[in-house]
């Protein structure tokens, strides 16, 4: 697993998370296996740089946190967007949108 | 909102940090819990499972601290963790912390002491509304004998001055003397401000009750009218409201009392109360006697003003300021007051700001010393905290951080100094001494202390700072003792420096000790012992008659010969060390004939010499039979005859008005009024019998000057100043005497600023020695430590005891050597600044140079063997094993 695992661009971390919470509120874990599976394995959050970002994202307002009981009856602290996260998300789709766009263009140029 | 949210969270972060810290302890363990409970689903047992998942978060703390990292308010965090470190590193070396604590004390208090006292005299406004419109008027000549001074005026320049110049509101006094106040049946001796009408319109003072001078009483003649100051108002009529509109009685006449000044008014005639000047041009505003102030109108400008003063004052008739030199150009122009009063303790201010500046550098040179070591002690710590991966950054922001934790303690400690050395200095200074009420430790005192701290705590913390960065890690951790030859040349260097800056300090206060004790031993040429006198007021309307004042000195006196033990007793205008009355006198005969020549003038009674022992060089002294209208005499002193009768016995000689020399009198150390060189010297002196004053001159000339009387007695006699307070009042009833004093007194009072500077600069130059004897202890002391092991080699190997304390103090020895060269040199170039107020010494002292370079040495040695007793106790067999 470890050699497909791709390298965090600055950023997209942000974005992956934001993405994870979209559909529904997940607790760390639970984050951590939807990105590894919306982004097919490539990339694997590892708790060390999870859970800083989680808890920095929660103090600008995108996500808010509440503790509630996993499948299989833990207590654990769930994560879900707030408003200000729904906006954030839209702005760093296109963020990224335009990266990856100008990123193909350079790449594609002679 | 975001920011919002981030603030929220800061705050919830900051205080409530266990709740925090739970949460995210719960938070992490869950997810272990989970990923573990994955695991077991996968068909681990629980045990696998559980250190599967371990080993895949990796280490919970790690996870936990990089959320920690990430957190609002992380920085402040850390800080707080580095100054609870950095307290407890410093609690754990209580000698170092509290030497260097003291030794910020010592040196933030000297200079926040120095510097609240330049605050108040150079930065402080003056506690008047719009002090920026206050000013004086300085006089310029350019060509031969140039000079910029504040001069006093004469009545014809006032009356031009008040008259002629609309820019200004113009005020002038003339002097603060002593009168009698007669308030209920006791009669005091009081402070009267002579000033004329306009002069509280131009200090900006509203008087509390009334009002102030009006014209009319301002003029010669006027009716008599007094202005009382808060103080006595209170203390002598109680508070009383109805006073005003009163007459009471002072200076032995009726006067209404037409206002009283609130509690906090300050002017700088600094009285008791204040009677109207009365200018005029004849008289006392014949000369140049009246001292004036003045107050910018809104709509003027200086310009305006300074051109209308110079119109005004150049037309005059006769220009006095020409007199010396027909062709000097004369203009005039404006000052600001503060500028204008400062300026004469403003060399003394900045000189004692150096020296407070000296001081906090050889503090600086110790606790950079004293870090240095520490550091070096450290070092270990240092590498092991490296070796864990702590940063340089982290390293170096640790040692600042303890280095500011210091200097602030250090400043706090040192603002508490500070303030008790001023309440010290206030009490040592003589009264009216500053020309300010009260000195406060204001927020700019504090600022300036605070910068002080910072920048020491800079200054002392750059060295080691430099030297942490040097740590090598290998040799760090292996090696206890890592401090090379390279950081002891450093501290050499340190201390060479204080030791030169105190040199240069101790030099300093030795010229300004030997001015003083050269000043205070002058040939006193008059016996000042078993004297004691007291001054009484004669501006009084009792005593202006001559016959009056005559039969008041002749029997007050012999009243006071008849108390049992006294043996003389004399009255005189002015006492030796005292300023003195001066006049123009014309000579005949010698190489002056017919000139008209400046001299310093005393009236005295009869026994006066006798009574002050004063040796007569040649003809007489006074006799009861030298009366009004008997042939005019007079007695000159030595240097009055030396001056203008050269070679010729001047006994017999006339001065102008048919007065004949009969006697040449030693001369007496004088507080000249004529021209000041020395704060004590001898000067042309004339002394003319009492009995020959010119009557009408009476009544001025005890405006201006309260006679003394003298009593000499063999022995201390039991109340003896009660029996002459009964003497003067059995021939004057109610006149009351100033208070009593001996010629000591009587000198010291002459001399505060001279004691002032000397206390002052002498304190700082045993500051200055102490802190060199601490830097230079440190120092080997340090060595003898670090070299305990190299010390028991050498003496295992059969060196001697002495020679291994020769090895480990010469560095200090050298140093300070090394010092004192560097420090006089410098003395010699920074000395000369001090020329002006040494006196009776050269700035090339060799005795005092000698004095301070042997103490120093002792000093240097002490220093240096007291620690290297130590090398004594060194036992080679157990330090080696200790290694």
């Amino acid at each position: 697993m470890d050699s497909k695992q791709t390298n965090l661009l600055q950023g997209t971390l942000d974005l992956l998370i934001l993405k994870a919470l979209a559909a529904m509120e997940l607790h760390g874990l639970g984050i951590s296996r939807r990105v590894e599976q919306i982004t097919h394995g490539t990339f694997v959050v590892k708790p060390g740089s999870l859970f800083p970002a989680l808890h920095r994202m929660e103090e600008a307002g995108w996500l808010s946190s509440f503790w509630g009981e996993s499948e299989n009856n833990r207590r654990a602290k769930y994560y879900r967007l707030t408003k200000a996260g729904k906006k954030q998300l839209e702005t760093e789709k296109e963020e990224w949108a335009r990266v990856a766009l100008a990123m193909a263009n350079a790449l594609k140029a002679t | 909102m975001a920011l919002a949210s981030q603030i929220g969270s800061l705050f919830r972060n900051l205080l409530r940090k266990r709740q925090v810290e739970q949460q995210l302890d719960e938070e992490v363990r869950s997810y272990v819990q989970i990923l573990a409970d994955e695991k077991m689903a996968e068909g681990m047992t629980a045990a696998e499972a559980r250190r599967a998942a371990q080993a895949e978060i990796g280490g919970i703390d790690q996870v936990k601290q990089s959320v920690r990292d990430r957190r609002a308010g992380s920085g402040i965090e850390s800080l707080w963790q580095d100054v609870r470190f950095g307290t407890r590193q410093l609690l754990r070396s209580p000698g170092f912390t509290v030497t260097a604590l003291l030794t910020l004390a010592l040196s933030i208090g000297a200079n926040t002491a120095i510097f609240s006292i330049v605050n108040v005299l150079m930065l402080k406004s003056l506690p008047y509304p719009h002090p920026e419109r206050m000013g004086t008027i300085y006089t310029r000549f350019t060509g031969r004998g140039a000079s910029d001074e504040r001069h006093n005026i004469n009545g014809e320049q006032w009356e031009l001055l008040r008259d002629n110049v609309p820019a200004l509101i113009s005020a002038v006094s003339g002097g603060t003397p002593g009168v009698n106040l007669e308030a209920g049946s006791a009669v005091r001796y009081v402070a009267d401000g002579r000033v004329s009408a306009h002069y509280f319109d131009v200090l900006g003072i509203q008087p509390m009750l009334g009002r102030t001078f009006t014209e009319d009483e301002d003029r010669p003649h006027g009716p008599p009218a007094v202005i009382l100051g808060n103080g006595l108002w209170r203390t002598l009529f109680s508070s009383d409201a109805a006073i005003l509109g009163k007459p009471i009685r002072l200076k032995g006449e009726p006067f209404t009392v037409i206002g009283v000044l609130p509690p906090d008014a300050i002017t700088p005639a600094n009285a008791d109360l204040y009677t109207a000047l009365q200018p005029s041009r004849n008289g006392e505003g014949g000369g140049t006697n009246f001292d004036a102030f003045t107050r910018l109108r809104d709509s003027a400008t200086w310009q305006e003003a300074d051109a209308e003063i110079n119109r005004a004052w150049t037309t005059r008739e006769h220009r006095y300021e020409k007199s010396d030199d027909p062709n000097a150009t004369v203009s005039y122009h404006s000052v600001p007051l503060q500028g204008g009063q400062a300026a004469e303790l403003r060399p003394q201010a900045l000189a004692l700001m150096l020296a407070a500046g000296f001081i906090l550098l050889i503090a600086c040179a110790n606790l950079a010393g004293l870090t240095l070591v520490r550091m070096m002690r450290r070092s270990a710590e240092v590498a092991t905290r490296m070796a864990l991966g702590a940063s340089r950054w982290q390293i170096q922001r640790q040692f600042w951080i303890e280095n500011l934790l210091l200097a602030l303690a250090g400043g706090a400690a040192g603002i508490g100094m500070g303030f008790l050395a001023l309440r010290g200095l206030l009490i040592l200074l003589p009264k009216h001494f500053l020309p300010v009420a009260h000195v406060p430790l204001d927020g700019r005192v504090l600022t300036f202390a605070l910068a002080v701290s910072l920048f020491t705590s800079i200054l002392f913390g750059m060295l080691p700072a430099l030297g942490a960065r040097k740590v090598d890690l290998r040799s760090s951790i292996t090696s206890r003792s890592v401090v090379g030859t390279g950081h002891r040349r450093l501290r050499q260097v340190l201390i060479a420096g204080e030791v030169a800056l105190t040199v240069v300090l101790l030099a300093a206060a030795g010229l300004i000790v030997r001015t003083l004790v050269h000043l205070e031993t002058l040939p006193p040429g008059f016996n000042p012992n078993g004297v004691i006198t007291a001054k009484a007021s004669l501006d009084d309307a009792r005593y202006h008659d001559q016959k009056t004042f005559l039969q008041l000195l002749d029997e007050s006196t012999a009243a006071m010969r008849k108390i049992p033990g006294v043996r003389n007793a004399a009255v005189g205008l002015s006492l030796p060390y005292e300023r003195v009355l001066n006049d123009g006198v014309t000579i005949h005969g010698g190489p002056d004939d017919g000139h008209q020549v400046g001299t310093d003038v005393v009236y005295v009674t009869p026994w006066y010499f006798e009574t002050l022992e004063i040796p007569l060089a040649a003809g007489r002294s006074f006799l009861p039979s030298d009366g009004p209208n008997d042939a005019p005499v007079a007695v000159i002193n030595s240097t009055f005859a030396r001056k203008f009768f050269p070679g010729v016995n001047p006994v017999g000689l006339r001065l102008d008005k048919g007065v004949q020399i009969v006697g040449v009198a030693a001369d007496v150390p004088i507080s000249s009024g004529l021209n000041p060189i020395a704060p004590l010297m001898s000067e042309e002196t004339m002394y003319i019998p009492a009995a020959q004053v010119d009557p009408r001159l009476l009544a001025l000339v005890h405006t201006w000057f309260q006679p003394s009387w003298i009593v000499r007695s063999a022995s201390p006699v039991e109340g003896l100043t009660e029996q002459m307070q009964k003497a003067l009042t059995s021939v004057a009833p109610g006149l009351p005497f100033s208070g009593f004093y001996s010629m000591r007194d009587v000198q010291a009072t002459t001399l505060s600023k001279q004691r002032v500077e000397t206390a002052l600069l002498s304190t700082m130059a045993l500051l200055a020695l102490l802190l060199s004897a601490v830097g230079i202890f440190a120092l080997v002391s340090s060595i003898v430590s670090q070299k305990t092991r190299e010390i028991g080699i050498r003496i295992a190997l059969g060196s001697s005891i002495r020679r291994a304390m020769f090895h480990v103090g010469s560095p200090g020895l050298m140093a300070s050597l090394l010092g004192m060269l560097l420090g006089l040199a410098l003395a010699a170039g920074v000395l000369r600044v001090m020329r002006s107020v040494l006196y009776g010494v050269d700035i090339y002292d060799a005795p005092s140079l000698i004095a301070i370079l042997a103490v120093l040495v002792l000093v240097t040695l002490g220093a240096t063997v007291l620690p290297t007793m130590r090398v004594g106790r060194i036992e080679p067999a157990k330090t080696l094993r200790e290694e």
